[in-house]
């Protein structure tokens, strides 16, 4: 007997999709190859770097067993709290400086009616030059006799300012320098952020008589929060992690004023004596550095969410 | 007579005698046996080969056995010294039928390419190494290739950084650098001041002092940032980072010489800013002196082809100034095989035929280097212009009076690092953050840690 059916027929299920196993492991096939490249060149190199802080070699070859010894070598040695206080300090005139200004920027640019692409455009641009090329042509407009910033200086009546022979000065020079490379990105981030913002909200607010400050205290830095997290935590990250632009401004000069610490591993893993395994138990301290403070970050985060 | 047969003793005795005698010689053949068997057995567990220490002659190589092999070549280039090599290389492959593939990487990367490549099995058969220290244990031993009087053939001053701890010799001296001073001619010459033959550190700085008075130039005085340039001073005032045996710092000493430095740069007659501004990088002084803003700058012999070409004025190299020594402060390149190599006798014999007599002579006229080898040295080289030749000739009479404890010191493996610090010791008293005589005694007790830490 032949029974007509009144279910409607259902679409043949292909063997990636229809199953229930099938339709489970679909996403984590696509994921696979992008997961194994992060495995093979990020995990392994990590795992292997603090693996490699336990053992001492010279030429990445021949490893002697040390266990912490590379720890206690570091956490004794007096240049080393110089690297960490210098990276302390930069990493927070960086973040606080980039995400204030980045944020008056983003703010700036999102009043604006015409010229908006244009202006976010200029903005990046910094972005997009090489660190190595950023510091290169900051250290020769900083060059305290002949530099362009301290000509224009000059002109307003100041005299020179030893941007990168004076030990804070040069600080300040590094601050200001990776904040100006590094502001457009994060105002573009902010700026995503504000124009996510119902302009409903501020319509409301200025029929209810708020002022300019009112409403970006009350209505903008809740509703951009989300976005402002991002933006400490990528510059956490950055603050603690430049070398580059530095190397190339400062040389970590003077006298080790601005010496962070990825220069200290550097010079540790690639600079006559070449000691890899404290350099690598140095990046393992970065790491266990940028990794408690992103956690703390996120923490106040989701603090102040539920609040 | 005072020997004895044994048949002049009594028969009784004479037997006895005999019975003795055999039983020692039945003993001794026994221990005798012993011995070698234990020589076979330790000779079957040794580690490694054993040395064979008798004499190995100079080795000639047929050129046909290489026939259609290949060697890759890392190297560096200082600019003119590249055409130089490329050239060598093509009479190489000429000669030998062969194949050199030249591999030019940045200087700055040299070390750690290397040794990445030594890590990942990939090592290149020959470089060009400015210093052997982080190499040591994976070069090539050439004595079983070249010989081993071979380095009788080069310099004693350069060849000392050469051998192992075995004696062994694993690199070759193939050129060679000297410090010294290069004088514009031009400013010395408006200001009314005579270049003198010879000169003490005194005459030199007041006579630096008085150009700059008289021509309005910015500096008197310029130096590269280099520890390497500061050890000129310390050698001409009798004092060295190092030694053979380790650390050979004389405090004392080291002040006196390096004091009027840092005066300089305290009265703006030495560039501090570039000194202070730099950080922890080299920075060499070579813009400042082709500006034409110091009429004294103290380099090496590397420059002279920069010079050549590019400087807009007239120039000279005048002698290092005396005080307890003269003479400069040497350095300079090595060419090694690893024994990674898979054709180390093409190895041995591409770096023979570079530094064969004629072939560093093209080397050195065309890089405006000084040769390493011995007979080149007393013979002399001819340089391409007279400028060039001038500038040669007053190297290589410097050369003649330098101390072989510079080159003993340039060839301890912690050189590099100690020089490292002594440059971070000027620029602490340069900046005001200490005092000379205590950075001297850090610097020193420094040295001591390298030392201990990289050997002798």
């Amino acid at each position: 007997m032949t029974t007509a059916s009144t279910t409607t027929a259902r679409p043949r299920r292909s063997r990636w999709t229809g199953g229930g196993w099938g339709i489970k492991i679909a996403p984590y096939l696509f994921l696979v190859p992008n997961m194994a490249i992060f495995a093979v060149f990020t995990i392994y190199p990590a795992f292997n770097g603090f693996n490699m802080s336990l053992y001492e070699s010279n030429n990445g070859r021949t490893f002697r067993w040390v266990g912490l010894e590379n720890y206690g070598r570091i956490l004794t040695d007096v240049e080393f709290w110089n690297v960490a206080r210098n990276t302390a300090v930069f990493a927070v005139g960086f973040v606080v400086l980039s995400t204030l200004i980045a944020l008056v920027i983003a703010a700036l640019v999102n009043a604006q009616r015409r010229g908006k692409t244009f202006f976010r455009a200029v903005f990046f641009i910094p972005v997009l030059v090489s660190p190595v090329v950023v510091g290169l042509i900051w250290n020769w407009m900083l060059e305290r006799q002949n530099g362009l910033v301290n000509t224009g200086l000059g002109w307003l009546g100041t005299p020179p300012v030893p941007w990168l022979v004076n030990g804070t000065w040069a600080m300040v020079a590094i601050i200001l320098v990776g904040m100006w490379m590094q502001v457009g990105f994060y105002m573009l981030i902010l700026l995503a952020g504000l124009q996510s913002i119902d302009p409903a909200l501020y319509e409301a607010a200025r029929m209810d008589g708020a002022n300019w400050w009112q409403q970006f205290r009350v209505i903008t830095v809740p509703l951009l929060q989300p976005s402002i997290v991002v933006v400490v935590v990528l510059g956490t990250i950055h603050g603690f992690q430049s070398f580059d632009f530095i190397w190339t401004l400062t040389g970590g000069g003077p006298v080790g004023a601005t010496t962070l610490m990825v220069q200290y591993i550097y010079e540790n893993g690639f600079q006559s004596p070449i000691r890899y395994g404290v350099a690598t138990a140095g990046g393992v301290l970065l790491f266990i550095a940028v990794f408690t403070l992103t956690i703390i970050n996120w923490l106040i985060s989701r603090r102040r969410e539920a609040v | 007579m005072l020997f004895v047969t044994i048949d002049e003793f009594p028969s009784s005795l004479a037997h006895r005698i005999k019975e003795d005698l055999v039983a020692i010689m039945r003993k001794r053949g026994i221990a005798a046996l012993a011995i070698g068997a234990s020589a076979l057995l330790i000779a079957g567990c040794a580690p490694g080969q054993l040395e064979d220490d008798s004499p190995q002659g100079v080795q000639t190589a047929n050129p046909e056995d290489f026939a259609g092999e290949a060697l890759t070549y890392m190297y560096f280039t200082d600019g003119p010294d590249e055409e130089a090599t490329r050239q060598l290389i093509r009479g190489f492959e000429d000669m030998y039928d062969v194949t050199v593939e030249l591999e030019i990487l940045p200087y700055a990367d040299l070390v750690t390419s290397t040794l990445n490549r030594l890590s990942g099995g990939n090592a290149p058969d020959v470089a060009r190494l400015t210093s052997l220290t982080d190499f040591r244990s994976d070069l090539l031993v050439l004595d079983p290739y070249l010989g081993d009087d071979y380095a009788d053939e080069f310099l004693a001053g350069p060849v000392q950084a050469v051998f192992n701890e075995n004696d062994e010799m694993i690199a070759v001296p193939s050129d060679l650098t000297l410090n010294g001073p290069f004088i514009n001619v031009n400013l010395f010459e408006q200001a009314g001041v005579p270049i003198p033959e010879e000169w003490t550190w005194e005459e030199m700085l007041a006579a630096a002092k008085e150009v700059k008075d008289a021509t309005g130039t910015p500096y008197a005085f310029a130096m590269d940032k280099s520890g390497h340039r500061l050890s000129t001073i310390l050698s001409q005032y009798g004092t060295y980072l190092l030694d053979s045996d380790g650390n050979a710092l004389d405090i004392e000493k080291a002040e006196e010489a390096l004091q009027p430095l840092i005066d300089m740069m305290a009265n703006d007659d030495m560039p501090a800013d570039f000194w202070l501004g730099s950080g922890s990088r080299y920075e060499g002084a070579n813009e400042i002196f082709l500006a034409g803003d110091t009429p004294i700058y103290l380099s090496g012999n590397w420059q002279v082809a920069q010079f050549a070409q590019n400087a807009a004025f007239e120039w000279a190299v005048a002698p290092n100034p005396c005080a307890e020594e003269c003479g400069g402060f040497p350095g300079g390149k090595f060419m090694a095989a690893f024994e990674q190599s898979e054709n180390p006798a093409l190895a041995a014999e591409f770096i023979r035929f570079m530094n064969q007599a004629d072939n560093q002579e093209t080397f050195v006229t065309i890089a405006g280097a000084l040769p390493t080898r011995t007979d080149l040295s007393e013979s002399g080289v001819t340089y391409a212009d007279e400028t060039t030749q001038a500038a040669m000739d007053v190297f290589l009479g410097d050369l003649r009076v330098t101390p072989e404890a510079g080159f003993a010191s340039n060839a301890n493996p912690a050189f590099s690092a100690s020089a490292t610090n002594l440059v971070d010791a000027v620029s602490l008293v340069v900046s005001g953050a200490t005092d000379l005589p205590s950075a001297l005694a850090t610097l020193s007790r420094q040295i001591d840690d390298l030392v201990a830490e990289l050997g002798s």
